[in-house]
């Protein structure tokens, strides 16, 4: 299934989630990470992989409360001393300071659920391809690799125990010698295989002219006007962190967050960036629940009202 | 076409006239494209104007999807990219290949890659199409489809197509000339039904088993072959059912003598019984197999036919042992062993010459070394090996490889042989051979169980066949019952005579049977 944010071209999502990456690691501020989470699993949840994310949450929970549990006994800067805990100092700036890594751990998880799921193979080879096509290709012919020597070992390996060789059985010195073999059969028959390959490469014109590449993506109207849009918030937003805005500061000492305007249009900003995809799969999702209901003009005459079997002559 | 045996020189002749391919050796003589030494040619010419598909459906594969794998040509010539639409979309349209666009290369089929490998080549719109045995390692639905494919681009787009094939049947109706190859010569050169003629007359005996059956049953029934007008000669079945009809139009003679049913064996020792198996490869799968049962007997043949994916090498690796059923039982009956041949035979080789492979096999199979030597001695003048004792398995020919991992299994002295489609891709003499190997490792008291499309093959040889169908044994029998029972999955032979002598399945049956008195009108 394919629709809204997903079915978009490669470089929106690029532009997306290497923007998305670049302000988790740079804008330390607790309310920009909770917005950027809130985005990233509202798209997550419209594009339907609540499920999945589910699955996940427990290794994420652990990681990022262990990193928000350890900091405090590890870290002692800090000013406010909040309790001694085996004659060490627990600070509230370590605290505040784990709690933070913690949400930007979520939030990189998170992220990379999303972008696993929004960015396939097919479309960051299409994205690499322009970056460096021939490279590109080999790791396109390699990829292909990787399940097919999966389901020759296989074969081999079932095929092979009728000879009694079976890395699963024996002394830990036959089943080494024994997957050895194992390995050594399919590497020799792939690679005579790969010799036909070349040569079907060859007659199929390889290396006679410069390869151009066929793209199966194109870039509409609403693909421009959404990345239009992604730079310029992107943007704002980057200068008016490097005015040096929207940062926490916790260490040395810890300061009270003010919020000013700057802030505030900062904030605005960066939440029109964060929620733009979101917003894209929600209107799909209305589109779809409305479009049921909606009439489209036609031209065929269509009664209205409950029809009923008998005519009433009028 | 191009026919001839296997190692004739069929795949060495294609590859010169495809220039990028061509093999190293020394070479005479000349080639010429329109008139221009083929060597003279600019390279993107040479590799867009004549295209080649060869006959190993995986191998010629370079890309992940199907849309990548089509493109990669095209790209390589470096066309535009709105050329490259648009020729996609019509190719696509043309062989059905757009629900298929997007879908990973390894979820298809044998048929489906093999039209994907055509369709890339087309995408050059090609003038020389050449064909390498594209049809030898698909099933004969599949290859039927491919063939009528190559048909329709041979009439409609002018396309040259230049195809060596085992499988006549369908493709020496189609041919403008047919080229036979011997050992590197050319033994004939002619219309179909010149070439059949040629067969029949002394010359080119050999040749008659590259005849489809309409055209070898009526140089066998028709005593004056010699002069017959070529025209007459029947090629497919159509024509040969036809000329039947002619034939019999005077006589009565529907009452062809009935077959004697001399298969009937008496009851037998049965080694091996599946009762009631279920098998699937995974918790949420399909069901492969579902609550089959089958029964093979002592010295039986049995040939178990069924479409792709009907789960016949399944059936076979779970009565080998090598994956266990979910529900039912094997039942192997006490002392005897089984042997498999799987469909691929490198599978087996591990080894860097075939004696090795042998010797190592021996030492498995607890033979002492002279017990070894001595078994692999018979093997070898059985099989016909001796000669490519020293060379490495990967280099023998497919029939070889085939006859090797087949002996590596005997070593092992199965009492039953179960093979996987061992006719795929052999050329009718080889076929011959396996047959008369087979027939005699039956006659030591091996009993065999091969699954087959080879219907041809089956119903020639066979004690027994069986049709698997939806995870069970639907039809079963001896070869006369099973295909005269049906309509379409029978022998050509049968097809044509079935409504003078419906039992009669093979050139053998027909001349056995067929009433004296039609000989001589």
């Amino acid at each position: 299934m394919s629709s809204g944010f997903r079915s978009m071209h490669p470089v929106v999502a690029l532009l997306y989630y290497a923007g998305l990456l670049l302000f988790t690691l740079l804008v330390f501020h607790p309310l920009f990470l909770a917005t950027e989470i809130a985005g990233l699993l509202a798209l997550l949840l419209l594009q339907g992989q609540g499920r999945q994310l589910l699955r996940s949450l427990p290794f994420m929970l652990l990681m990022a409360a262990s990193v928000a549990l350890l900091n405090p006994l590890f870290s002692h800067r800090g000013a406010h001393i909040l309790f001694y805990w085996l004659d060490q100092p627990i600070t509230l700036e370590a605290v505040l300071y784990g709690l933070m890594m913690m949400t930007m751990l979520l939030t990189i998880f998170i992220w990379f659920i999303s972008y696993n799921y929004t960015v396939t193979t097919d479309k960051f080879m299409y994205l690499f391809a322009a970056a460096a096509p021939r490279t590109a290709l080999l790791t396109l012919m390699a990829i292909r690799f990787v399940p097919l020597f999966q389901r020759r070992l296989r074969q081999i390996t079932l095929i092979q125990r009728l000879r009694g060789i079976d890395a699963g059985t024996g002394s830990l010195k036959k089943r080494m010698t024994d997957g050895m073999t194992l390995l050594k059969v399919l590497l020799t028959w792939s690679l005579e295989e790969a010799l036909q390959t070349g040569d079907s490469m060859t007659a199929r014109g390889y290396g006679s002219t410069k390869r151009s590449t066929y793209t199966i993506y194109k870039a509409d109207l609403q693909d421009k006007l959404v990345m239009l849009l992604l730079t310029v918030s992107g943007v704002v937003t980057l200068l008016f962190w490097v005015q040096g805005y929207g940062k926490l500061e916790i260490y040395p000492r810890m300061r009270p967050a003010d919020f000013g305007w700057q802030e505030a249009v900062m904030y605005g900003s960066f939440c029109l960036f964060v929620l733009i995809p979101a917003g894209l799969e929600g209107k799909e999702k209305w589109l779809w629940r409305s479009s049921k209901h909606s009439n489209y003009p036609s031209d065929t005459l269509k009664k209205t009202g409950t029809r009923s079997m008998s005519y009433r002559s009028s | 076409m191009l026919c001839g045996p296997s190692g004739s020189g069929k795949t060495t002749l294609l590859r010169h006239l495809k220039r990028e391919l061509t093999p190293v050796g020394s070479s005479s003589g000349t080639l010429t494209y329109k008139g221009q030494p083929l060597s003279g040619l600019p390279a993107a010419v040479a590799a867009g104007e004549i295209g080649m598909v060869f006959q190993n459906p995986d191998a010629q594969i370079v890309m992940d999807t199907v849309w990548h794998e089509l493109a990669f040509s095209m790209e390589n010539l470096g066309l535009p990219p709105a050329v490259m639409r648009t020729r996609l979309a019509e190719i696509c349209g043309l062989f059905g290949l757009e629900p298929l666009l997007y879908r990973p290369v390894h979820e298809l089929s044998g048929g489906q890659k093999q039209l994907m490998n055509l369709a890339s080549v087309l995408l050059l719109q090609p003038k020389v199409l050449l064909l390498d045995e594209p049809t030898s390692q698909l099933d004969p639905v599949a290859a039927r489809e491919f063939i009528m494919a190559l048909q329709r681009l041979n009439e409609e787009m002018a396309v040259t197509v230049i195809i060596s094939e085992h499988r006549l049947e369908e493709v020496l109706p189609l041919a403008d000339r047919v080229l036979m190859l011997e050992d590197g010569k050319l033994l004939a050169d002619a219309a179909p039904r010149l070439f059949a003629r040629q067969t029949g007359s002394g010359a080119l005996t050999s040749a008659g088993r590259y005849l489809p059956a309409a055209s070898r049953l009526y140089l066998s029934l028709a005593p004056e072959a010699d002069s017959v007008a070529p025209e007459n000669i029947p090629l497919t079945v159509r024509e040969g059912r036809r000329w039947l009809h002619a034939l019999m139009a005077g006589t009565d003679a529907a009452a062809g003598a009935e077959l004697v049913n001399n298969l009937n064996s008496p009851a037998a020792e049965t080694l091996l019984t599946c009762r009631e198996v279920t098998f699937r490869y995974e918790k949420e799968g399909r069901e492969v197999l579902r609550k089959l049962s089958l029964t093979l007997k002592q010295g039986e043949f049995l040939a178990v036919m069924g479409g792709n994916g009907a789960g016949k090498s399944t059936l076979l690796h779970v009565m080998n042992g090598l994956m266990k059923p979910q529900r039912g039982r094997i039942e192997l009956a006490k002392g005897k062993t089984t042997g498999l041949l799987a469909q691929n035979p490198l599978l087996y080789f591990s080894y860097d010459t075939v004696a090795e492979e042998l010797q190592h096999m021996g030492s498995y199979a607890g033979l002492t070394p002279e017990a070894a030597a001595s078994e692999i001695e018979a093997l070898l003048a059985v099989f016909q090996l001796r000669e490519v004792l020293q060379s490495h398995p990967h280099d023998l020919s497919g029939g070889q490889q085939q006859q090797t991992a087949l002996a590596m299994m005997l070593l092992m002295k199965p009492d039953i042989l179960l093979l996987d489609e061992p006719t795929k891709g052999l050329d009718p003499a080889a076929k011959d051979r396996l047959a008369a190997l087979l027939q005699q490792l039956r006659g030591q008291g091996i009993s065999i169980l091969i699954v087959t499309h080879d219907v041809e093959f089956a119903a020639k040889h066979a004690s027994r066949c069986a049709l698997l169908f939806d995870g069970g044994i639907t039809a079963e029998g001896t070869p006369a019952e099973f295909f005269s029972s049906n309509y379409f999955y029978t022998t050509a032979v049968n097809r044509i005579v079935r409504d003078w002598l419906p039992q009669a399945l093979t050139i053998e049956d027909v001349i056995r049977t067929w009433p004296a008195s039609a000989y001589r009108c």
